[in-house]
């Protein structure tokens, strides 16, 4: 076909663009809809449950984030995938940017536990959690993402575990009797207002620690992990914190300064039996492969909502 | 591994959806991976928070005379000086809590934006009891033991038939000289090493590892393990650069072990990527 003929708008198809993909429910507008109403009413539309459904009655493939390692070992514990759940929350801060995230957060996990529930679940492991930059003002998309499990024989789960670690890693877990159970936020923020000192030094040439603007640093940090103990408190007896993010921040002009402190600490709860024997033996392995060990590498993170002080900062 | 599929009747419980009602030891917060968690249970040990020390310190002033190799030696104090803040605040934390030590120490410095003179120092990192309450893993003085090593590191450690002492470090700030013009002009089309460069880089370097084994030596540790020695400028001049040495002191472990009965590491090819 020549270019002339894209412009006359010839009937002829292009011969490349094939079959169309196939949609289990109708046209956009209509799923828009469902999609409106689900949120409104705190359900999932009726062509989530039903392909959830589906998938958990073995009439739809299964879907798994797991590699083919993790499957096998997983078959040797009757453990089923069932499919990949989600949950997103588009969460505008409005008064607060810190509590918003918390907000934000506990949505999306409400949402993806309803998907996981739908499909019949025990648990939803390798849970990541992840955002989309589109830059938009004091706003951000909180999104989790997993895959739903069920263990052969067991009945389903109303509030479904949420596990941070891959499959293989959550039944090495449960092996020690540790048994990771959901996800854990504690936020904080608190101004300071400077009235009209100097906080930032007296005597600019000297050394010397700032211990007001320290203290009050250390306060909203302090504060923050208590709220995650308290989110804690109602899915396990421990959580493991892997996200912190902290900004200390000035605003205001000279003799009117202000400080924000805003601090986020996430962690994966875990519910394990105290002072309890780990059954497991360790081997020492040493992998005989050059660079490429699993066992050598960092893994990367899976996460990728915040920058974390790891990121940030050398030593 | 325990082969077969052992799941404890506790987790079988959760994972219906049964939840155990109240939880009479507390909560625990940590920064462990999950891995991390598993291992310093099985050398032995449960967490019990998290500690946490930061610092906010403002640095002073210091000049360098242009083409002189020196230290920085206000600068150095003052990197020095906020740390050891920061990680006697983890500290006074652990011992509140009751912690036998604390494992996976995290340094980190950060930048204030509004002022370049300002950094935060934090230490972060898990406060550990023996689960047995062997009073024996106690650092210098009866006091909780810090290490920046890993859970894993942790357990091998004391496979090892060693113990955390401290975190040992040591900090030198050093100012590079800025070469002459006339010696530029007489390096143009030689090959040759520079070595005022040479000798400043070293010499920095050496300063603060020798602070570091100094420290060490305080301690009463028997050696220093996963020393790390990390190059910054934090945003400093061009030619001011930081040696920052730290590493975990470590003394044989009281309870005696015959190096026979560390296990042998076993070869494995893994094929999985």
């Amino acid at each position: 076909m020549s270019w002339f003929d894209r412009f006359k708008g010839s009937a002829s198809q292009p011969a490349s663009a094939g079959p169309a993909q196939q949609d289990f429910a109708g046209d956009s507008a209509q799923r828009a809809k469902e999609w409106e109403n689900a949120l409104q009413h705190h359900r999932l539309p009726a062509f989530v449950t039903h392909r959830l459904s589906e998938a958990a009655g073995g009439k739809l493939p299964w879907i798994a984030t797991m590699t083919p390692v993790e499957l096998a070992q997983t078959h040797r514990y009757r453990i089923r995938p069932l499919a990949m759940v989600s949950g997103t929350c588009w969460y505008h801060y409005g008064y607060s940017w810190t509590n918003g995230h918390t907000a934000g957060w506990h949505t999306a996990l409400r949402r993806m536990q309803q998907e996981a529930v739908a499909a019949g679940a025990n648990a939803i492991v390798d849970v990541r959690m992840r955002k989309i930059d589109m830059e938009l003002d004091s706003s951000m998309d909180f999104t989790l993402i997993g895959t739903a499990i069920r263990i052969e024989g067991m009945p389903p789960n109303p509030e479904p575990v949420v596990a941070t670690v891959s499959a293989l890693e959550f039944m090495r877990l449960l092996e020690a009797g540790i048994v990771p159970t959901g996800i854990a936020i504690g936020a904080h923020y608190e101004w300071l207002s400077s009235w009209q000192r100097n906080l930032d030094a007296q005597g600019g040439w000297s050394n010397q620690p700032l211990t007001t603007l320290g203290n009050f640093w250390e306060r909203v940090r302090k504060q923050a992990l208590r709220q995650l103990q308290q989110d804690t408190r109602t899915a396990g007896n421990g959580v493991l914190a892997h996200t912190h993010f902290g900004q200390l921040l000035k605003v205001g002009e000279q003799n009117n300064e202000r400080y924000l402190g805003r601090h986020i600490v996430i962690g994966t709860v875990v519910d394990s039996e105290r002072y309890h024997v780990v059954p497991h033996d360790i081997r020492h392995v040493v992998d005989m492969r050059d660079g490429l060990s699993p066992l050598c590498d960092q893994r990367p993170s899976s996460h990728n909502v915040y920058d974390t002080n790891q990121e940030e900062g050398s030593i | 591994m325990s082969d077969g599929t052992a799941i404890p009747q506790h987790a079988l419980a959760r994972l219906k959806g049964l939840r155990s009602e109240g939880h009479p030891g507390g909560i625990f917060t940590s920064d462990f991976s999950v891995n991390e968690f598993l291992l310093v249970r099985k050398a032995g040990f449960e967490p019990v928070g998290l500690c946490v020390g930061s610092c906010i310190y403002h640095l002073g002033i210091q000049y360098a005379s242009w083409s002189k190799n020196q230290e920085m030696d206000v600068l150095s104090q003052a990197m020095y000086h906020a740390r050891e803040l920061a990680m006697s605040r983890m500290r006074a934390e652990a011992e509140g809590m009751g912690a036998d030590g604390i494992v996976g120490v995290e340094l980190t410095v950060k930048r204030m934006e509004w002022d370049d003179k300002i950094l935060e120092f934090i230490a972060i990192g898990t406060g550990v009891v023996h689960a047995k309450g062997h009073p024996g893993f106690k650092g210098p003085n009866g006091k909780p033991f810090t290490s920046d090593l890993s859970g894993q590191d942790f357990w091998t450690l004391l496979q090892a038939g060693y113990r955390p002492l401290e975190m040992v470090m040591g900090s030198c700030v050093y100012h590079v000289a800025h070469q002459g013009m006339f010696k530029a002009l007489g390096n143009v089309g030689n090959n040759t090493e520079l070595t005022n460069y040479s000798q400043a880089l070293y010499d920095a370097r050496e300063i603060a590892m020798e602070r570091m084994q100094h420290e060490a030596l305080q301690a009463k540790a028997e050696g220093v393990v996963g020393v790390d020695l990390h190059e910054g400028s934090h945003n400093w001049q061009p030619h001011i650069i930081e040696f920052f040495a730290v590493g975990t002191a470590v003394t044989p472990n009281t309870i005696e072990r015959d190096a026979s009965t560390i296990p042998d590491p076993q070869l494995v090819l893994s094929v999985n990527n």
